[in-house]
């Protein structure tokens, strides 16, 4: 092989190294700050609220909806406060 | 003297009578005696639906969701009047969800609000279901018209601030859990949502107090720790990241896919 030749792929090497290289770190990169966007996501979503029987929602004893229109998350059947 | 003594003995026989009369049953309804086979026909249907609501509810309660939606499918099917088809559109939405049908549970709860657009639960299941389907932008428009039907509810105000978040509505999601956290400002949960509102629009101090506030009322609270992390690394306070980092380490019960992700954000930041 000649000088030249020799120096051509030694040069592609390089370069084919390089870029893969860097191919790595971007992926690395990418999966950290996907990893973080995953870590940061909000609270859990609510449970269902259960049944209500055929008296409707209006009757006084209606606990899903007393729960929809509860002030306070303790009685909103929200997700505990500290998980 | 007589006259009083008289007056006040008519007055307590008076009340007597008006207390026992008070604690006696009232008539019993009569029975339905009809010959006529429209009546006989609705007073069946009557019948078969209030027993189809026992059975549904029990199979509920039971987790025997097949039995439950087989139950409400025939009272829809019977078209029963208000309350009984939105209730049993609500029953139907609970049992197709838990048997993963999202779009049955999405479709019933919204039969449900048709029949009865005030109904609030069905609307806090609405966006429980639609959360689980992906299905933000309905779900988006179901809690606003909850948190303007109810604006005081923390279900309404959670539910319509999760799905900003969701969306990326940072101000939408900051309105509701600040509204949530004027009344209830001992939830953690709100403080959290609230800094991760501000981190979508690039508040860091204000997110680091929100995440302060939720550490000091849950500090087991380990997703808030490492949120913590993260706004204190955006703030250039590498140190006091750090130390967050490891404090999520310490922590045994945590989840472990957290833990990894701080070990390796631990030893990104290299030491001062």
């Amino acid at each position: 092989m000649s000088r030249f030749g020799f120096r051509v792929i030694l040069a592609l090497t390089l370069f084919a190294v390089a870029a893969g290289g860097a191919a790595v770190g971007v992926g690395s990169a990418a999966s950290i700050e996907s990893a973080l966007q995953d870590a940061l996501q909000p609270s859990a979503a609510p449970a269902l609220l259960g049944p209500i029987t055929e008296a409707g929602r209006k009757g006084w004893a209606c606990k899903p909806e007393q729960a929809a229109s509860a002030r306070h998350w303790q009685d909103a059947e929200l997700p505990p406060a500290a998980p | 003297m007589h006259c009083r003594a008289a007056a006040a003995a008519l007055m307590l026989f008076a009340c007597a009578g008006g207390l026992a009369r008070a604690q006696t049953y009232g008539s019993a309804t009569p029975p339905p005696r009809t010959t006529d086979v429209r009546q006989l026909r609705a007073l069946a249907q009557a019948r078969e639906i209030h027993e189809r609501f026992a059975i549904g509810i029990e199979a509920e309660r039971k987790g025997r969701w097949n039995d439950a939606a087989a139950e409400f499918e025939r009272i829809i099917a019977l078209h029963p009047g208000e309350p009984q088809n939105s209730t049993a559109q609500y029953d139907a939405g609970i049992a197709y969800a838990h048997l993963q049908r999202l779009d049955d549970a999405s479709r019933a709860f919204e039969a449900a609000l048709a029949g009865d657009p005030e109904f609030l639960a069905a609307m806090a299941n609405a966006i429980a279901a639609d959360l689980m389907r992906g299905d933000l932008p309905r779900a988006r428009r179901i809690a606003d018209r909850f948190v303007r039907l109810a604006p005081q509810s923390a279900r309404a105000l959670y539910s319509r601030g999760l799905v900003a978040l969701k969306q990326g509505d940072a101000a939408a999601a900051r309105e509701s859990f600040a509204q949530l956290l004027q009344t209830d400002p001992q939830y953690a949960l709100a403080h959290y949502n609230l800094a991760l509102a501000e981190i979508q629009a690039a508040q860091y101090a204000a997110a680091e107090q929100e995440l302060r506030v939720a550490l000091d009322l849950a500090p087991a609270y380990a997703r808030a720790r490492f949120a913590l992390g993260t706004v204190l690394l955006r703030e250039g306070k590498r140190t006091e990241a750090r130390a967050e980092f490891e404090a999520v380490l310490r922590d045994p019960s945590g989840d472990l896919a957290l833990r990894n992700l701080a070990l390796a954000m631990r030893d990104a930041i290299a030491t001062p």
